[in-house]
């Protein structure tokens, strides 16, 4: 489903990611762990498309489509979410007035028909009602006054709205309690544990993985994977840390 | 002819005055259609076409259409004595919903206006410009005790230039509560003086001005408290987009024995693209010692996290811009108090976004 070869990438004229390959196929989670600035936010960030970030080299392919070549918009519209690890709060844009039209742009951009405000209103309810997210919320300004495990959780309940096919969740553990780490990953779960979908998790520590069991783990360390394994793996960082593992 | 200002002068250094000059110069022609104006409603409709009332488009109701000497030394409100719309309403009564729709058809046209509201009398008028050429205006408003008055004014003339001049006198715990919308072709002024003349009056003028292609607009308004426990709001916000330019000018005055005043002034320039200019002028000269008087005045473009963010989601980059611009005007048009009236101007402004961005 994702095939990244070679991809190098650099902010500012930084290179930060120098050569990193990855291949995801449906039906697998992905969990992608590393030191602090390793480069995982920007994997997340290129992956995403966003236009600070210059890719040098390497191709990226999602269902055989060339991804790098895709506006933001349209990555969105064929299947990719990107779960940001600090959501940004946005004054005077509801919830709900956002979902919906991002929502039926990505259906006009696959040429379905965009949802009513009715059936709309009905999906949204039933997304929040899930994570635990009171439906009040979703009147309210794009997390303007979210704490950090309400905008954790909002990302979840726009996940389970888009419905993308390949989500990228960067560091959606950080901020988040022991409670609402169950619900994030259950919801994880329940959104995207299918056979036509997968998982990048892109996490800092292992505690995420107790509630998303991994297929594959991999150690990003200096812009490159530079390990991957089993679940094992990521029970073996948390014991003898980064350092040991780049070593 | 009428004695214009000129650019020398700092209270118009910001006029877009080679635009009137234009608009004052060209031919009327053609009348543009305003079935599509009016808002749902069954207040009193008034229909002028440059300047003149049009009986057989109107059903004025209360307003009344007679001579009207202004008393001003408003350079260009002075030009408009002569016949105009009255509004006056005794003690207690209250007439809300009035609509005026001002067609232009180029040249110039003067129009004054009045409105005198009795004690606790209420009103609400929406005005709407549209057409070509010079228009220019003078309100007169004057409130006793306890009188409120809600005040809506769009500017959607196509093109050509637009003056406004509001001269308000508000008595003791009246309010005057006004927004104005730029969202038209034309260059304009929204010029106005308010004075809160009683004890716990309100005064409030403000409101989004859009610009785009070579296009200029600008406020110019000054509250002064000459009373105590006074309130006021000037909360105006900015887009501007090409190579167009906005002026806020919003100043506050607190005499010395107004005390207890409450001034609130916000002026917020967005700019959509880099050959745009906005410019602010805050103003504040407080006599008093025991007055609140919150001020800000900033300038900037689109959050561009806040636009992958939305991106990212699946808006495509103009209805992203479009919906984080509108979330800026908001915090000015969400001032109108009346749902249909809020609702249209919602609409012109998002009319303008979509041709905009």
């Amino acid at each position: 489903m994702l095939q990244i070869d070679n991809l190098h990438a650099e902010i500012d004229g930084k290179p930060i990611l120098k050569g990193l390959s990855l291949a995801v196929n449906a039906g697998e989670v992905h969990a992608i762990m590393g030191p602090n600035g390793a480069g995982k936010s920007t994997l997340g960030y290129v992956l995403g498309g966003r236009a600070a970030y210059e890719v040098t080299g390497g191709t990226v392919a999602l269902d055989c489509a060339d991804l790098l070549e895709m506006d933001a918009h349209e990555r969105a519209a064929a299947g990719l979410f990107l779960g940001f690890q600090y959501p940004v709060e946005i004054p005077g844009v509801s919830n709900l007035q956002f979902l919906r039209e991002a929502l039926n742009s990505q259906r006009r951009a696959r040429g379905q028909e965009p949802l009513s405000g009715a059936e709309f209103l009905k999906l949204a309810r039933a997304q929040a009602a899930a994570l635990g997210m009171d439906a009040e919320m979703l009147k309210r300004p794009v997390n303007v006054g979210f704490s950090g495990g309400e905008k954790k959780r909002n990302e979840m309940v726009q996940m389970g709205i888009l419905n993308p096919r390949l989500a990228v969740l960067d560091e959606t553990d950080s901020g988040l309690d022991i409670d609402a780490l169950r619900i994030v990953g259950d919801g994880i779960n329940r959104i995207m544990r299918a056979p036509d979908k997968a998982v990048v998790l892109i996490t800092h520590y292992q505690r995420l993985l107790d509630y998303v069991r991994p297929d594959f783990v991999h150690v990003l360390a200096d812009g490159r994977i530079i390990r991957s394994g089993g679940p094992e793996l990521a029970h073996e960082l948390e014991r003898e840390g980064y350092g040991a593992i780049a070593a | 002819m009428t004695q214009l200002p000129t650019n020398r002068m700092e209270a118009w250094r910001w006029t877009d005055l080679a635009a009137l000059e234009a608009a004052r110069a060209t031919v009327r022609g053609g009348v543009p259609a305003i079935e599509g104006l009016w808002i749902e409603g069954d207040g009193p409709r008034l229909v002028f076409r440059d300047g003149e009332f049009q009986l057989d488009l109107s059903t004025p109701g209360e307003v009344s259409i007679e001579p009207i000497a202004p008393v001003t030394a408003h350079p260009l409100g002075s030009a408009t004595a002569g016949t105009g719309w009255r509004l006056t309403l005794d003690a207690e009564r209250a007439v809300t919903g009035i609509q005026i729709v001002h067609v232009a058809t180029g040249n110039e046209n003067h129009l004054p206006g009045l409105i005198e509201l009795g004690r606790d009398a209420v009103a609400s008028v929406v005005e709407t410009f549209v057409g070509n050429g010079w228009t220019n205006r003078l309100t007169t408003i004057r409130l006793a005790e306890g009188a409120r008055l809600m005040r809506s004014v769009r500017l959607l003339q196509a093109s050509g230039f637009v003056s406004l001049r509001e001269e308000a006198e508000i008595g003791q715990a009246a309010s005057l509560a006004s927004v104005f919308l730029g969202a038209g072709g034309a260059s304009s002024r929204v010029d106005g003086e308010l004075v809160v003349a009683g004890d716990g009056g309100f005064a409030e003028m403000g409101g989004a001005l859009l610009t785009r292609g070579e296009q200029r607009q600008e406020c110019a308004v000054t509250v002064r408290h000459a009373a105590l426990d006074g309130a006021s709001r000037q909360i105006w916000r900015a887009v501007a987009a090409d190579r167009s330019a906005v002026s806020l000018a919003a100043r506050v005055d607190v005499a010395r024995g107004a005390q207890k005043t409450d001034g609130e002034q916000s002026l917020r320039g967005l700019l959509l693209h880099r050959t745009a200019t906005v410019n602010l002028k805050p103003e504040l000269e407080i006599f008093a010692d025991d007055v609140k008087c919150a001020h800000g005045a900033t300038v900037g473009e689109l959050d561009r996290q806040a636009l992958f963010y939305l991106q990212s989601r699946g808006l495509p980059e103009g209805p992203a811009k479009a919906m984080l611009t509108r979330a800026f005007v908001a915090d000015a048009i969400d001032r109108i108090g009346e749902d249909a009236v809020r609702e249209a101007f919602a609409a012109d402004a998002e009319a303008w976004l979509s041709e905009a961005l």
